[in-house]
């Protein structure tokens, strides 16, 4: 292979930024993985790798970046919604519920107890919907792509059941401060949702067959991206992947929320943490989250008003909340999502913060993990750690 | 294999156990017999759901012109617009900025602007398409009319003219014209809206010099 003479500036410039691999010596070369790669989705990593092996790892963020948090506080409090959920497109109704129950805590609204079914319902589909869209990352990053087809026709289900609910397919835009904007459109809706969960559970069998047991898995996800405890919990690892390490942290029983409380359900453990561990916890949730979701058809919708009845409700754009601070956090497939506002006492909120879990995952914790990972098993780590791009741009 | 360390559960809860499995995913092959998911469109479609948050329809009569939509919009898609032999600003939609999140219809007061389920917001690629997507949604009954007769979701409006005098002619899918001048834009009434007072104001200037 030929040298190549490089400018001294350039040089320079390169080792300031510590971007591109410069010198070339022996087999090292720099490699420039995503945003065009399937599994980064919208954000790009600057590999330094020696041969097949990863060096060192520079994520390089930046490609979605809209700038919520400023953008929130130039608009008034139910506009948000439409904004905020942009945060995390696969699960949009985390952002939206984060908000709503921090505005919620601010104005002082009991939400009544209908609103709070149709919320924990909500969330739950939100999590099944992005499990099957997890699936078939996953699935296709190691080759089989079956099953990521599978688990896109089986989110369609949800698809459906949101936009007879909400009106949309991928942004919701459903749940306001106060309760949500639309009633249950009926018991065929209800009837449609307890068929979609039968439906997913029978179909969780293919799932196990195809992927989960299949030894390809096995092969390519034991002992990669290896984590253990005192990591992270230094890196502010939540959700799952903390879960695949062995500690036991869900929001839900943790601090609970909605009607979460009243629903039995178990949480997840295991001790490897690497990616098969991760990959599994994901696939023992959906089991769980099915099962929330039986319990809550179970029981039925509360009786009641789906909103909060205030007259301020009628005067959206000049509707003001009194001044303070809250904070709101649910459990989402991500991890642990939270929302921070504060109130000056006008229509606009003073600050909207965002404590996103992909913030560490995809950056710190996805940055030590890659070093001495082979370059096939960058998607897998990748995938298991299941970050959200807009989410670290935010 | 791994199920063994997971905490021995308190309710009852289907569990499944993960075992590596050489077999298994052969079983996957059961799949080619069964009819596809997809479905082929053109041919074949699926409906919207009833109250899917499409494009925008308006009753005139209803309108105040209160702007309570365009202060709620978060893309900031909707302009007051006034309209010659109207006495109030009519809201104008630009789907080009639109998210389709209806905040609009809810708060709006008299419930004058309301949606319908048409979704498609495609155009040929002319340049006079360009403009097509900034309109003032028109009454509900004719676009409910318009579904009826054709029942493919498309946007109401084949073509929007624009003659002089800022004069715009909406060409609707089954030949109907829509004809309307646009005097001005914003929350005050521009100079050309009201002729007959702006013969009042200078009157009253004068008299008081």
């Amino acid at each position: 292979m030929e040298k190549v003479e490089v400018p001294r500036e350039l040089k320079e410039e390169a080792k300031a930024h510590d971007m591109y691999l410069y010198p070339i010596e022996k087999d090292t070369y720099e490699l420039f993985f995503g945003p065009q790669h399937m599994a980064t989705e919208n954000f790009s990593i600057i590999l330094k790798m020696d041969g097949s092996r990863v060096e060192k790892a520079i994520v390089n963020p930046g490609f979605l970046h809209r700038g919520f948090e400023k953008l929130a506080e130039q608009r008034p409090y139910f506009t948000n919604i439409a904004l905020l959920l942009r945060i995390c497109v696969p699960e949009s109704d985390v952002p939206e519920n984060i908000y709503s129950m921090a505005v919620d805590e601010l104005v002082g609204w009991e939400v009544p107890e209908r609103a709070q079914w149709i919320r924990t319902v909500v969330l739950e589909m939100a999590r099944l919907s992005a499990w099957m869209f997890w699936i078939f990352g996953f699935g296709n990053e190691l080759g089989l792509y079956t099953a990521g087809q599978w688990a896109v026709a089986y989110r369609e289900r949800f698809m459906r059941l949101f936009e007879e609910l909400t009106g949309g397919r991928v942004y919701h835009i459903y749940t306001i401060p106060g309760g949500v904007r639309r009633d249950i459109p009926g018991d065929k809706w209800l009837r449609q949702l307890r068929d979609t969960v039968e439906y997913i559970k029978a179909k969780m069998k293919d799932f196990d067959e195809i992927l989960f047991d299949n030894y390809i898995v096995f092969e390519r996800t034991e002992g990669v991206g290896v984590m253990d405890k005192k990591f992270a919990l230094d890196h502010a690892v939540t959700g799952p992947n903390l879960r695949a390490v062995g500690i036991d942290y869900d929001v839900r029983k943790d601090d609970p929320y909605l009607f979460y409380p009243e629903v039995e359900f178990e949480v997840p453990i295991l001790k490897e943490g690497d990616s098969l561990a991760r990959a599994l916890v994901r696939r023992y949730e959906i089991e769980q989250d099915l099962y929330i979701l039986e319990q809550l058809l179970e029981r039925g919708p509360p009786s009641g008003p789906y909103k909060v009845q205030d007259a301020r409700l009628k005067a959206l754009p000049r509707f003001k909340v009194p001044k303070g601070d809250a904070y709101a956090h649910v459990e989402s497939t991500k991890g642990d999502f939270g929302a921070y506002v504060v109130s000056d006492g006008s229509h606009k909120p003073y600050r909207v913060h965002i404590r996103g879990p992909s913030q560490s995952h995809g950056v710190t914790v996805l940055e030590n993990l890659l070093v001495g990972a082979r370059l096939a098993d960058v998607p897998v780590i990748l995938k298991t750690l299941d970050n959200c791009p807009p989410d670290i741009d935010r | 294999m791994l199920m063994e360390e997971v905490k021995t559960p308190k309710v009852k809860v289907v569990t499944v156990k993960i075992t590596k499995s050489f077999v298994k995913p052969w079983l996957g092959i059961k799949y080619l017999f069964k009819k596809p998911v997809t479905i082929k469109i053109p041919y074949e479609k699926i409906e919207p759901a009833p109250k899917y948050r499409g494009f925008h329809t308006l009753d005139w009569k209803k309108c105040i012109g209160c702007n309570f939509c365009g202060q709620i919009c978060p893309a900031r898609a909707i302009e007051m617009t006034w309209i010659e032999g109207e006495k109030r600003p009519h809201p104008k939609v630009d789907y080009g900025r639109c998210t389709f999140c209806q905040f609009c219809v809810d708060v709006c007061p008299t419930g004058a602007l309301d949606h319908v389920e048409n979704y498609y917001l495609t155009t040929a690629g002319f340049e006079e398409d360009l403009e097509l997507y900034d309109w003032i949604p028109i009454e509900p009954k004719k676009v409910q009319e318009l579904n009826e007769k054709f029942g493919d979701y498309r946007f109401p409006v084949e073509r929007i003219e624009k003659l002089e005098g800022n004069t715009y002619r909406y060409h609707l899918r089954d030949g109907d014209i829509v004809e309307f001048k646009i005097l001005g834009y914003g929350l005050k009434p521009p100079a050309a809206a009201k002729p007959a007072s702006k013969k009042v104001e200078p009157k009253t200037k004068e008299k008081k010099e």
